[in-house]
């Protein structure tokens, strides 16, 4: 792997995450097929099992899964200063987008056009945000564990807790209630191997995934 | 005015923390802290700000947070509320990084993360409910969502979210 020795620059750091940003739609778990193009296959910053472990890493913590890649990257190659720099990039296309789109389109939401097809748009969204779940619920072991969690999380938010305590409650509860020796379908014999196999499979699920 | 931006500041690290996985898993953390425990933005508002975020560039946590804090409280809005969406993350990545040289697959992990992931699901449960309830208000709304899910599950991986988006609004010019 050609990492390591090679010396890349801020700016490059910058740049590269900046094109990230600029080409990635959506954000989550949709961005890493970009990522994996730009930086294992396009720079070869990265190889394959890198690559699998920095998104390993970088989907274990909470935030954006991007943000999170890019500091990871940015402080392998340059420290804390590359780390600053590749979380700038990554940050600055959306936040100029978005500033450009408040300064000239803002004052015309409220136009009776731009407001229906604002308004189908964000209906669409709902579809879309059931069909990220329905892609979840598709990718989590379903047993009475991770349903009992669930429910558990689902009455947390209905009661009108923050919705974080739902993810806690049913995380929580979902981890200490899966069988002390791995998920059930996980034979004895061969476990950590299963694991990682499992997790990478997951991975690239994810990639796949569209838009969770 | 400081008020306003160290709430805005508080909200969106706690986006921050919540958004395990990130993309629209952060849709009911924004739109509770935004539309419900603060008054920012309306539902209807809530759900425009969503679907832009979705048409542009971009993270729709980093896209949502700009364009939440610009509203509330202008640049100066929109600088805090980005830096604070990210701030948790890189933290405690910074923290991990100097603990653990690498995270690698393990067990824990891997329990770690079947964990998270029933947590997350009970969340976009609770947001197909919640942003359903702000955005879908009668039937042709509820015609185009439903229409909007189909088309992305018959067409799974092979039709970008984007065009049933840009087509739901397309669609929403004729019937509104």
């Amino acid at each position: 792997m050609c990492t390591g020795a090679q010396r890349i620059s801020l700016a490059s750091l910058f740049w590269t995450f900046f094109r990230i940003g600029l080409l990635t739609f959506g954000g989550g778990v949709a961005m890493a097929a970009v990522m994996r193009y730009e930086l294992v296959l396009k720079r070869r910053w990265l190889g394959e099992d890198d690559f699998v472990s920095a998104m390993a890493t970088a989907t274990a913590v909470p935030g954006v899964i991007a943000v999170n890649l890019a500091f990871l990257q940015g402080q392998r190659f340059r420290g804390l200063p590359g780390a600053g720099a590749a979380v700038l990039g990554t940050i600055c296309p959306s936040f100029f987008v978005i500033l450009l789109i408040v300064w000239s389109a803002l004052p015309h939401f409220d136009h009776p056009t731009v407001a229906v097809f604002l308004k189908g748009c964000a209906v669409a969204v709902s579809g879309q945000i059931a069909f990220a779940t329905y892609t979840f619920a598709r990718r989590v072991r379903r047993n009475w564990r991770t349903g009992l969690a669930c429910a558990v999380g689902l009455t947390v938010v209905l009661l009108g807790l923050h919705p974080i305590w739902a993810v806690v409650a049913a995380a929580g509860l979902s981890y200490f209630l899966q069988e002390p020796n791995g998920p059930s379908d996980s034979n004895g014999s061969g476990e950590s191997q299963g694991s990682t196999l499992r997790s990478r499979g997951q991975t690239t699920s994810e990639t796949q995934e569209g838009d969770a | 005015m400081n008020q306003t931006l160290s709430s805005l500041f508080v909200s969106f690290c706690l986006i921050g923390i919540g958004a395990y996985g990130g993309g629209l898993v952060t849709v009911p953390l924004i739109q509770h802290e935004v539309a419900e425990k603060h008054d920012w933005l309306s539902q209807q508002e809530m759900g425009k700000i969503v679907a832009i975020a979705q048409m542009t560039p971009g993270p729709i946590a980093i896209n949502a947070a700009t364009f939440v804090g610009y509203r509330v409280a202008g640049i100066a809005g929109a600088v805090v509320a980005t830096t604070a969406v990210v701030l948790p993350s890189i933290t405690i990545l910074f923290i991990l990084s100097h603990i653990v040289r690498r995270v690698r697959s393990s067990e824990s992990l891997a329990r770690f993360r079947t964990g998270m992931h029933t947590g997350v699901l009970s969340l976009l449960l609770f947001a197909v409910w919640s942003y359903g309830r702000g955005v879908v208000s009668g039937a042709p709304e509820l015609g185009i969502a439903v229409a909007a899910f189909l088309t992305l599950v018959v067409f799974d991986r092979r039709i970008h979210p984007l065009i049933v988006i840009v087509a739901a609004g397309l669609v929403g010019l004729v019937i509104f």
